[in-house]
C-alpha cells in the first residue's frame, strides 16, 4: 500500500499536464456548435476588439458582429485558421487572442499553475511522509519494531496498547521479583 | 438631510476609532469598562450606518437630484424599485452597502456572544472595528455618497441598463453578504493570534460563520451567473470575467478552509494552514472589491470603475502584512498537536484537496492579473480570458471532482485495504459504465469523459453512504426508507448536509458539461415567414414590432417555436434602446425545460427588414441552477446542526 500511495501522488502529478496537452481542448472551449462551425471555432478563441471585453463568438455588439462576419468571409475565401488569426493579430495586436501565445514571458501564465500544483502536491506528500514517518519512529520501542506503511501505520490505539502492555509486563516482572 | 447623512458617517468613523482604542485599552488593562464601552461603540456604528443608508435611500426613491449620487444613477423615468436598488449601482452607494453589512456583522457577532464575558470576543470585535475604520474613513474622506450639487439637474443620468434587471436587485446584496461576512472568520483568526488562544472551540465558531458566508457568496456567484445568462445575451453564464473571478477566488479558498478545518477539529492539525486560509479568504474578498472598483482590468463590470483602487490596495498590503507577521510571531501556538497516521486517510485526501483548491485559486488569480503584469514587463497588451481558464482550470477542477468522491468515504486516521475495496469498487464500476454509456451518445474528449466518470463515481459514493446509513437506521428502528433517511440526516446533519452539498456540486459539473459540450447554435437573418432549424426545433419569424417600455424603446421579434410540426410557443427576443444612456440592451427569450433551454437573441434588424436571430440550445443548464439550490439546502442542513448542539449545551447546563 506504500507503493499505492506513492503511485497516487505520482499519477496526480502527471495527470494534470497530461490533461493539459490532451488533444481535446477544454469543454467550454469547443462545444458541439464549435465543432460543426469552423468560424465559431476561431471566434471562440478571440476577444472582441471593442472595449466590451467579451469572447468574439458570443459578442452581440456591432464591432463583434462585423468581426464574426469577417472570419466567416475569410473562411469562405479559403483562408486557414492560422492565417485568419495572424491577420487579426497583425491588425489589432496580441490583445485580440483570448489566451496569450505560450511563448516568451507569457509562457509563465501557462506553466506556473501546473508547476505550483505540482509543488503543492510534492510539499503535501513530503509533509505527510514526514508526519507519518515521525509517528512510526515514536511508537518503536527498544528492540521492537511496530510495522507500518502508507496505510498500515500504527494508530493512537496501537500506541496506547503497546504502552499498557509494556507497563503490565514491567509490573508483572516487579511482582515476580 | 444630506448633512445628517454625512454627520452619521463622520460619527461612525469616530466611533470605529473609539471602539478599537477602547477595546485595546480594556484588553491591555483587564478593565471591563472600556471593553463594554468599545462593544457599545460597534453597535452605534451599525446604527449610524443604517441611518446614513436610510437617508440615501430616501433621496434615491424621491429622486432628489441635489445629491450627486442620485443624479448620476437615477432618473425620473426609472421605475421606483430600480431607484431603490441603485444604492449599489455606483461606487459610493456600494461602499455604503459594504459598510452597512460589515457593521451589521459586527452587531450580529456581539449579539450572538452577548452572554460570553470573555475578552477573546472583545478582541474579535476590535478587529471588526479596525476594518470599519477603513470603510467609514473612505466614505467620509474619499468618496462620500452625500455630495451635493450646487445646481441640481432637472433629471438624472439614469441607471445603467445592465443593472435594470430583477437579478441585479438581489445579486449584489447576497454576494456582499458573503464577501463581507468573511470579516468574522478573519477577525477570529487574528484574535486567536493576538490573545494567544489555544483550544479548538473557536474553530467550531469560525466554521459556522464561514459556512454561512460561503453559502451566501456561492449563491451570489450563481445569481451573477444567472444574471449574465439572461442579461448579457451571449448564450453562456460564465465568461471568466475578472470580476467573476474575483468573487470565485474567496469562495474557493473558503471551501478549502471548510475542509481543512475538519482536520483541525478532529486531530488538532493544520492550525497554521487554517489561519493562512482564513486570512487569504478575507484578503481575496477585499481584492475582489479592489478589482471591481479600481478598473485596472477590462470587465463587463467596468461601470463600477473609480479611483479608490489604491486605497484598497494599500489596505490589502497593510492587513496582509500585519496578519503574516502575527502568524510568524505566534507560530509556536499554531503547532500541530498530532501527527498523521497514514497518507491514505481522510486527512490525506483533504490535504490534497486543499492543494487543488489553492492551485485553482492561484491559476485564477494569475490569469486574472497577468494582463497587467505582462504589460508592465513586456509593454504589450494581452488578454487572458475564457480560452486560457478553460484549458488551465478545468483539469484542476476535474481532479477536485474526483476527490469529492474519494475524501468523504476514507476513514479518519487510516484507510485499510478493505475499506478502500468496500467504498470504491462499486463507484469505480458505476463511473466506468456511465462513461461507456455516454460514448455512443456523443461523449468524447478527455475532459468530458473524466467529468462524466467523476460525476458518476461521486454520485455512487454519495448514494452508497446514504444507503448504508439508511440500512443502519432501519436495523436500529424499523421504518420506511424515506423516514429512515430523514432520521439519518437529522442524526448527523453536518455529515449528510455535506453529502447534499457534494450532490449539488456534481449537478453543477454535469450542467456545465452538458451546456458547453452539447450546446447547439444556429443563426440567420430571417424575414417574416422564414424559418431557422436548430436541434428538433423550427423557429419561424412572425414579425418585428417596436414599442416604448418604461424608459426604453423596445424592438421585439415574434418567433414561433415548433417541434415536429406542432407549434409550442411564441417567443419574443428583443433589443431595448435606453435613451438616457444611449445604450442598446439585448433581452433574451428563454424557453427553459429540465432537459434543455432554448435561448433566442435578437441581434438586430437589418436594412432589408430581416431580423438577425441567434439561437442556442443549452442542454442540462437547469442542473447548474438546481445544483446551486441543492448546495444551499445542504449548507442549511449542515448549519442547523449547531441548533441541536446548542439545545444539548443548554440541557447540560
Amino acid at each position: 500500500m506504500k507503493r499505492a500511495g506513492a503511485a497516487f501522488v505520482v499519477l496526480a502529478l502527471l495527470a494534470m499536464p497530461a490533461a493539459w496537452i490532451a488533444p481535446t481542448p477544454g469543454f467550454a472551449v469547443e462545444s458541439a456548435a464549435g465543432r460543426k462551425d469552423p468560424a465559431r471555432a476561431i471566434t471562440s478563441q478571440l476577444i472582441c476588439p471593442c472595449s466590451c471585453g467579451e469572447i468574439l463568438s458570443g459578442c452581440t455588439c456591432d464591432t463583434g458582429k462585423a468581426m464574426q462576419g469577417f472570419v466567416t468571409d475569410a473562411l469562405k475565401s479559403g483562408k486557414g485558421k492560422d492565417q485568419i488569426v495572424a491577420s487579426l493579430v497583425a491588425k489589432y495586436g496580441e490583445v485580440i487572442r483570448g489566451a496569450p501565445k505560450a511563448e516568451g514571458f507569457n509562457l509563465i501564465v501557462w506553466i506556473a499553475p501546473f508547476v505550483a500544483t505540482a509543488i503543492g502536491f510534492l510539499i503535501a506528500a513530503f509533509v505527510l511522509r514526514r508526519w507519518v514517518g515521525r509517528r512510526r519512529v515514536a511508537v518503536q520501542g527498544p528492540g521492537r519494531t511496530v510495522g507500518g506503511g502508507l496505510i498500515g501505520a500504527p494508530t493512537t490505539a496501537d500506541q496506547d496498547l503497546a504502552r499498557l502492555r509494556a507497563r503490565a509486563e514491567a509490573e508483572l516482572k516487579r511482582m515476580g521479583e | 438631510m444630506s448633512e445628517i447623512g454625512r454627520l452619521a458617517l463622520i460619527l461612525g468613523f469616530a466611533c470605529s476609532c473609539y471602539a478599537v482604542l477602547s477595546i485595546a485599552w480594556g484588553l491591555r488593562t483587564g478593565m471591563a469598562g472600556p471593553l463594554k464601552s468599545g462593544r457599545r461603540a460597534v453597535w452605534i456604528v451599525c446604527g449610524l450606518t443604517l441611518l446614513a443608508t436610510i437617508i440615501l435611500e430616501r433621496a434615491l426613491v424621491a429622486r432628489d437630484f441635489s445629491y450627486r449620487y442620485v443624479a448620476e444613477h437615477t432618473s425620473l423615468d426609472l421605475p421606483p424599485y430600480y431607484a431603490a436598488t441603485s444604492l449599489w449601482a455606483g461606487q459610493e452607494g456600494s461602499l455604503l452597502l459594504w459598510l452597512l453589512i460589515l457593521s451589521s456583522y459586527g452587531a450580529a457577532f456581539l449579539w450572538c456572544y452577548r452572554k460570553r464575558f470573555d475578552p477573546f470576543y472583545d478582541a474579535v470585535a476590535m478587529v471588526v472595528a479596525t476594518v470599519m475604520i477603513f470603510f467609514t474613513g473612505l466614505l467620509t474622506f474619499v468618496c462620500s455618497p452625500f455630495r451635493i450639487l450646487a445646481t441640481p439637474p432637472a433629471d438624472g443620468n439614469g441607471l445603467n441598463p445592465l443593472l435594470q434587471d430583477p437579478g441585479m436587485m438581489i445579486h449584489p446584496p447576497i454576494l456582499y453578504t458573503g464577501y463581507v461576512g468573511f470579516i468574522i472568520p478573519f477577525a477570529f483568526g487574528i484574535a486567536v493570534l493576538l490573545m494567544n488562544r489555544t483550544g479548538t472551540r473557536w474553530i467550531e465558531e469560525v466554521r459556522r460563520w464561514t459556512l454561512f458566508n460561503w453559502m451566501f457568496l456561492g449563491f451570489g456567484v450563481l445569481l451573477g451567473a444567472r444574471w449574465a445568462y439572461i442579461e448579457l445575451g451571449w448564450g453562456g453564464y460564465w465568461g471568466w470575467d475578472p470580476v467573476e473571478n474575483a468573487s470565485l477566488m474567496p469562495w474557493l479558498v473558503g471551501t478549502a478552509f471548510l475542509h481543512s478545518v475538519m482536520i483541525e477539529q478532529r486531530r488538532g492539525m493544520l492550525k497554521t494552514w487554517n489561519v493562512v486560509l482564513i486570512v487569504l479568504t478575507f484578503e481575496l474578498s477585499i481584492f475582489g472589491t479592489f478589482l471591481t472598483r479600481s478598473g485596472v482590468l477590462t470587465s463587463v463590470h467596468s461601470f463600477a470603475e473609480s479611483d479608490i483602487g489604491p486605497w484598497f490596495l494599500g489596505f490589502i498590503l497593510i492587513s496582509s502584512t500585519a496578519a503574516t507577521a502575527l502568524i510568524l510571531y505566534r507560530k509556536v501556538l499554531l503547532e500541530s498537536e498530532n501527527r498523521m497516521d497514514a497518507v491514505v486517510s481522510r486527512e490525506g485526501s483533504f490535504l490534497f484537496n486543499n492543494v487543488l483548491f489553492v492551485a485553482l485559486t492561484f491559476a485564477t488569480f494569475l490569469g486574472t492579473t497577468f494582463p497587467v503584469i505582462s504589460e508592465a514587463v513586456t509593454g504589450e497588451k494581452i488578454s487572458v480570458s475564457a480560452p486560457f481558464f478553460n484549458r488551465v482550470n478545468v483539469p484542476i477542477a476535474l481532479a477536485l471532482l474526483l476527490l469529492t468522491g474519494i475524501g468523504p468515504v476514507l476513514s479518519w486516521k487510516r484507510a485499510t485495504a478493505s475499506v478502500l475495496k468496500r467504498n470504491f469498487v462499486i463507484p469505480s464500476i458505476v463511473g466506468l459504465l456511465a462513461t461507456l454509456t455516454g460514448i455512443p451518445f456523443g461523449l468524447h474528449g478527455v475532459y468530458p469523459i473524466v467529468c462524466v466518470a467523476g460525476a458518476a463515481f461521486v454520485l455512487a459514493t454519495i448514494a452508497m453512504e446514504f444507503a448504508r446509513g439508511i440500512q443502519a437506521r432501519k436495523d436500529a428502528e424499523p421504518a420506511a426508507s424515506p423516514v429512515a433517511m430523514i432520521h439519518l440526516v437529522q442524526k448527523n446533519k453536518r455529515r449528510y448536509g455535506g453529502y447534499i452539498v457534494h450532490l449539488g456540486v456534481v449537478m453543477i459539473f454535469v450542467g456545465v458539461l452538458g451546456s458547453s459540450v452539447f450546446q447547439k447554435e444556429a443563426h440567420a437573418p430571417l424575414k417574416p415567414g422564414e424559418s431557422l432549424a436548430i436541434g428538433s426545433y423550427t423557429l419561424t419569424l412572425q414579425g418585428v414590432d417596436q414599442k416604448q417600455i418604461k424608459n426604453a424603446m423596445q424592438t421585439r421579434a415574434a418567433v414561433e417555436v415548433s417541434q415536429g410540426g406542432k407549434a409550442l410557443q411564441l417567443m419574443h427576443p428583443s433589443k431595448a434602446f435606453y435613451s438616457k444612456s444611449q445604450q442598446p440592451m439585448t433581452e433574451v427569450a428563454l424557453r427553459p425545460t429540465p432537459a434543455e433551454d432554448l435561448y433566442l437573441i435578437l441581434g438586430g434588424v437589418n436594412d432589408d427588414g430581416s431580423a438577425s436571430i441567434q439561437a442556442y440550445i443549452n442542454p442540462l443548464v437547469s442542473l447548474v441552477w438546481l445544483g446551486g439550490i441543492v448546495m444551499v439546502f445542504g449548507t442549511l442542513i449542515a448549519l442547523s446542526d449547531r441548533m441541536r448542539l446548542k439545545r444539548e449545551e443548554k440541557l447540560l447546563g
